[in-house]
């Protein structure tokens, strides 16, 4: 009973894992989705491009850190220059213009990986100081896989009181409400979009440098990503964030836990758990409406 | 002649390699044979059995495909084998699953990968030879053809050398969260842990057994591997402990293998894994078939392969006339650790083969058919 007891704890401490990299994921979709009305087909895209920005600056700096911080700062600026000068016209055009464009990205990200990184995966190492296992007791577990959990709850605990506690998060939560009255108000909105995008991409960005060396680099890991991202959107509620966090979470303990006794219905079970909360609750489980 | 690749797909880095290899094979015959001009058609499989038949279809159809070589995915091979078969066109697959030469054989299709049964004695013999110890083994495997066969080959086998299997966990094919997986065989307790896995999902288990801190400290083996094409994927500290087998490896002593090495190194500056070394083989398979027979029909090429025996890329090689399996040895590497690598591409030593033959009992190919 105890090694069983041992072997779920240690699936739970997993599904944390992976759930802390879906809510981050999900959290800046979710935004997007709230923010600016579309589903952000190149986000899978915008967390690839985060993890080999990884690659190309530890390869040139030979620093982890410095690639971990300024990766996602790299994506939040292209993708700011992104939304304001080819996104932001496609507006008036209507949200199916917007959403096409977003996917053409999504295309033209992948490819432009290839192109500069080869079709090729890598692997990296975490960083010296993150190596190996930490004793917790019943078991060991990776350093790495910890310093993922703790980094993203602490993200995590960042953008929520940013959104709870200032001025700027206030207004972004009011923008996901009601963009007209926030509009109204005198607010510059298509300003707060640009920023919203940016912020969305970042976590995206975040995620895949974080999941670096935990899942490796490939160019079709955008693609992999999107589905669950999606399924975190849609379990949570669009446009909500708390629901972003713990859908991610959830998802992410059942995948894990899943695998312990069923390892075939890991990913079935996910997908199977999103159709049913959308049949049943189809705000998800924290929306509102 | 049609090559079937994966060039999209969960097997999507493979389709460009066994592309070259094919090539290779063709261009050193100068795209002819028996004075006859080749014409190499290649479709994308997609990993996908619905568009490989497609296109396996489409080819046949509109460009008059005589031989089929590929594709890569086991569950693919089996449907575009079908298509084969009724459109009487030669196939030629290199891939783990047994049924082509066993339940689902046919006179047009043919098996050029060494027999799950021959890959798992080889692996299982190899292994226990270096570490007598090792005799509680945990099993994680692709959950689909190619996994199933290795699988059962290799509890089978673990009979007769004494191996006790702690449990065989299946995983989907595509899988990239394998940290639960890990988690339970290591808890296990075993041995040693023995994969039957492939491509991107071989290699991002590895990665995560390592991040789990399994090897270098126990040891990891890959029972079906591509060799260069997944280990070039991790890094050293990760192939560590890490043991292989392969149905070729690049450092292979065989006159036709020191030449297509020295080839592909000079075109492409990497040495080759399995992949082309198999688009390679069964390239050369089937010329030397149509140059025995004297022609270009495919019933008699058929009839020219079926117990032709010889020396080609990887020694001694016979076509088994009652099955279409291709006898042949089955390599195991050990890799090496980063300080002993001589270079960027010093991965591994071969340190034993096997070419012990599925036991004919054991074998389901029941009539083998009529052209």
């Amino acid at each position: 009973m105890d090694n069983l007891a041992t072997t779920v704890a240690i699936q739970f401490f997993n599904g944390l894992v992976i759930g802390m990299i879906y809510a981050l994921i999900g959290i800046g979709l979710t935004l997007i989705l709230g923010l600016l009305d579309i589903p952000n087909f190149a986000h899978g895209a915008l967390y690839a491009l985060g993890a080999y920005l990884l690659l190309q600056l530890v390869g040139v700096t030979g620093s982890f850190w410095l690639g971990m911080l300024v990766a996602p700062v790299i994506v939040f600026t292209v993708s700011v220059i992104l939304e304001r000068f080819m996104i932001r016209p496609l507006y008036p055009a209507g949200s199916n213009y917007v959403l096409l464009f977003t996917f053409a990205v999504s295309v033209i990200v992948q490819e432009l990986i290839i192109i500069l990184w080869g079709p090729v995966g890598f692997s990296i190492l975490p960083p010296q100081a993150l190596a190996g296992s930490v004793d917790l007791g019943p078991f060991s577990y990776p350093r790495y896989h910890l310093f993922v959990m703790i980094a993203s709850l602490a993200v995590i605990l960042g953008l929520w009181l940013m959104l709870e506690r200032t001025r700027y998060g206030a207004i972004m939560r009011a923008g996901i409400e009601n963009k007209t009255m926030v509009s109204a108000l005198g607010i510059d909105i298509y300003r707060l979009f640009t920023v919203g995008f940016g912020l969305g991409a970042s976590l995206a960005a975040l995620a895949g440098v974080l999941i670096a060396p935990i899942r490796g680099l490939m160019p079709y890991m955008g693609v992999d990503i999107l589905p669950f991202a999606f399924v975190v959107v849609a379990v949570g509620g669009l446009g909500n964030v708390i629901g972003a966090i713990a859908a991610g979470l959830i998802i992410g303990v059942t995948q894990s836990l899943t695998t312990q006794f069923w390892p075939q219905g890991s990913t079935i079970t996910i997908f199977g758990v999103m159709a049913i909360i959308l049949l049943t609750r189809p705000q998800g489980l924290f929306g509102a409406r | 002649m049609l090559g079937i690749w994966p060039f999209t797909g969960a097997f999507a880095d493979v389709g460009p390699v066994l592309d070259r290899g094919m090539s290779l094979a063709l261009e050193e015959w100068g795209y002819k044979v028996i004075g006859r001009p080749i014409k190499y058609v290649k479709r994308d499989s997609e990993t996908k059995a619905d568009a490989a038949t497609r296109r396996v279809e489409e080819a046949v159809e509109t460009e008059s495909v005589k031989y089929v070589i590929g594709p890569w995915s086991s569950g693919v091979a089996l449907a575009v084998s079908e298509v084969a078969k009724r459109r009487k066109v030669l196939h030629f697959f290199s891939g783990g699953t047994e049924d082509i030469s066993g339940k689902r054989c046919h006179r047009y299709s043919f098996q050029w990968a060494a027999h799950a049964y021959t890959a798992a004695d080889t692996v299982m013999k190899t292994f226990l030879r270096e570490n007598p110890g090792a005799k509680r083994w945990y099993l994680l495997i692709a959950d689909y053809a190619f996994g199933w066969s290795l699988e059962k080959y290799l509890k089978l086998v673990g009979e007769k050398y004494g191996v006790t299997v702690l449990g065989a966990d299946r995983h989907p094919l595509g899988e990239r969260e394998f940290s639960g997986y890990v988690s339970k065989a290591v808890s296990a307790r075993p041995d040693v842990v023995a994969m039957v896995n492939f491509g991107q999902d071989a290699i991002q288990a590895v990665r995560t057994f390592y991040n789990f801190g399994w090897q270098p400290k126990q040891p990891l083996i890959m029972a079906w591997s591509a060799g260069v094409e997944e280990l070039v994927q991790l890094e050293p500290e990760m192939r560590e402990n890490v043991w292989v087998g392969t149905n070729f490896y690049y450092t292979l002593d065989t006159p036709v293998a020191r030449e297509f090495v020295k080839r592909y190194r000079e075109k492409y500056g990497e040495p080759p894994g399995y992949a082309p070394a198999a688009a390679y083989g069964m390239t050369r398979l089937v010329l030397r078939g149509i140059e025995k027979a004297k022609s270009a029909e495919v019933p008699d090429v058929i009839q020219a392969l079926e117990g032709w025996e010889g020396e080609d890329l990887l020694g001694k090689m016979r076509i088994d006339p009652k099955t279409h399996q291709t006898l042949r040895p089955y390599f195991f590497l050990k890799c090496k650790k980063k300080s002993d690598m001589k270079d960027q591409w010093d991965f591994a030593d071969i340190i034993g083969t096997g070419d012990t033959p599925q036991p004919a009992e054991l074998n389901e190919c029941a009539d083998i058919g009529s052209l």
